[in-house]
């Protein structure tokens, strides 16, 4: 019993606690970024409409429907046109600064109670993905992000050289993980969660239910092959999106099988990008995917991409 | 000894004491999201959700991952208003339907989409006069303001048939609101 839970231990030191490269978090960071930067940008024409003093859903109904204390910035600042622009730009500039790695800390949480406050501000306009990016969000702020890949790095090497040590900080130093685990495990649970909400409902099991989501006119985006949306097909595709959704939320974890399950996945949401009309839902879930990537591959994929563009080698540390 | 406590900025136990912050962060934080989303209502779930839940809504950890389940949305549907002005005429406005837009605009206006599943359901109703507030915003003039405004959502069910086939159902309709737009309404 003192063995298992001193293995246990280790274990759970090795997963979270283990030093790696963080190029995978630092990628996730841009990946992260560009797609608050893609929604800002999509809501941008009715950014008054849903969030300014005479929106669609007024903030004081919102707080009545929604009760509870939250992180939500709208509260505090003054409620006309010109601070909730202002407010859209300083999130904008936040979210750009994030994806560049300048300041990385600093924007990752302006970033975060950004985010956090338009979807608390109207909560009845999120989708999954955008829950995806909050909850990523908030796990981000701890996380390494700016590590690599970031302005913050090439300004510590910059004054580093001006110190005349830049050697030491040329390589990328290994980070502890453990905010890049959560957003891994956050993501494993949307999938395990989905299946599970799946597995329990009738119209599932019996493999009607992909015959809804596919005669909704509001959710189609590009045509779908008559075919395809044949009842067999259907059927099959139905369950084969619970088997996947299984996979992903629980084997994924197995080594040996994550990059062909990551491959189907990717497959999987290209196909609902494809044929359903649900904005960047499929990007934003997809972004989670480059956590699961080696960091070990991932150094060697950045050692090539710099060897060709540099003539240099970096070491992943 | 002496000589690391030199090189140490801070004292030993600090260390020790982040990482002990970070394992119990962790413990508590997986703990209470599982606990938060598994559809599972046993009583130490359900305690967990009632402990955790104000630090959840605080924190925008809470979260919901029923993708098109248990029941996907079963009827095509969207939400149109009557506008009623001043002088007594009437016109149509309906919210954006994706379906009638193009591609590129149905990526900017797809919060609409979501927008309107949200206002159609019952429960809901403690949204409708705002939506209809805003609708007599858009659509009045100084010179002919709106008077009343009559939410309606019109829907066509969807039928699965044995051989899969899809044969569009008629359009019913049904009155969500009507609603008397007041003066400072249209502040």
């Amino acid at each position: 019993m003192r063995l298992t839970l001193r293995s246990l231990a280790e274990a759970w030191n090795r997963f979270f606690f283990a030093k790696q490269s963080p190029l995978p978090i630092a990628l996730f960071r841009i990946a992260y970024g560009l797609l608050v930067i893609a929604t800002l940008v999509l809501l941008r024409p009715d950014w008054l409409a849903w969030y300014g003093p005479h929106s669609w859903i007024s903030l004081q109904t919102m707080q009545t429907a929604e009760p509870g204390t939250r992180i939500n910035l709208f509260t505090v600042i003054p409620q006309t046109d010109s601070w909730i622009n202002a407010f859209f730009w300083v999130f904008l500039a936040s979210a750009i600064l994030l994806s560049a790695g300048l300041f990385t800390r600093i924007n990752s949480v302006i970033v975060f109670l950004c985010l956090t406050s338009i979807h608390q501000r109207n909560l009845y306009i999120t989708h999954g993905g955008d829950t995806f990016l909050r909850l990523a969000g908030f796990f981000l702020m701890f996380a390494p992000a700016g590590a690599a890949l970031s302005l913050d790095r090439l300004v510590r090497i910059w004054r580093r050289s001006n110190k005349g040590t830049a050697e030491q900080d040329d390589v990328i130093q290994p980070q502890r993980p453990w905010a890049q685990r959560m957003i891994q495990l956050q993501l494993s649970l949307l999938y395990f969660v989905a299946f599970l909400t799946k597995v329990k409902s009738p119209l599932w099991l019996n493999r009607t239910a992909l015959y809804y989501v596919y005669h909704l006119d509001s959710l189609r985006r590009f045509p779908v092959p008559a075919w395809l949306l044949g009842a067999t097909t259907l059927r099959w595709a139905g369950w084969s999106a619970i088997a996947l959704e299984f996979s992903l939320g629980i084997l994924i974890w197995v080594k040996d099988l994550r990059y062909y399950l990551l491959a189907l996945g990717l497959l999987f949401h290209l196909c609902l990008e494809y044929s359903l009309n649900i904005s960047l839902f499929q990007w934003d879930v997809l972004s989670g995917y480059i956590l699961f990537i080696d960091p070990a591959d991932a150094a060697r994929a950045w050692n090539w991409i710099k060897l060709r563009l540099t003539g240099r080698r970096v070491e992943p540390g | 000894m002496k000589v690391d406590h030199e090189k140490r900025d801070h004292p030993r136990w600090i260390p020790k004491a982040t990482i002990l912050a970070i394992n119990l962060f962790l413990i508590f934080h997986i703990v209470a999201i599982a606990c938060w989303c598994v559809p599972l209502n046993l009583p130490p779930i359900l305690l967990c959700r009632k402990l955790v839940r104000p630090y959840f809504l605080w924190a925008g950890l809470f979260q919901a991952w029923d993708m098109f389940a248990p029941t996907p949305w079963p009827a095509n549907s969207y939400v149109e208003a009557t506008v009623i002005y001043k002088d007594g005429s009437r016109t149509t406005w309906p919210l954006p339907r994706m379906e009638q837009l193009s591609l590129t605009d149905r990526y900017f206006k797809e919060r609409y989409r979501k927008f309107s599943e949200v206002i159609q359901i019952d429960d809901n109703d403690a949204l409708w006069p705002d939506v209809a507030r805003h609708i007599a915003r858009l659509n009045s003039t100084p010179s002919n303001p709106v008077k009343t405004i009559i939410l309606i959502r019109w829907y066509s069910v969807i039928i699965p048939r044995p051989d899969g086939s899809y044969q569009p159902e008629p359009w019913d309709r049904h009155v969500l609101l009507g609603y008397g737009v007041r003066p400072e309404d249209l502040q």
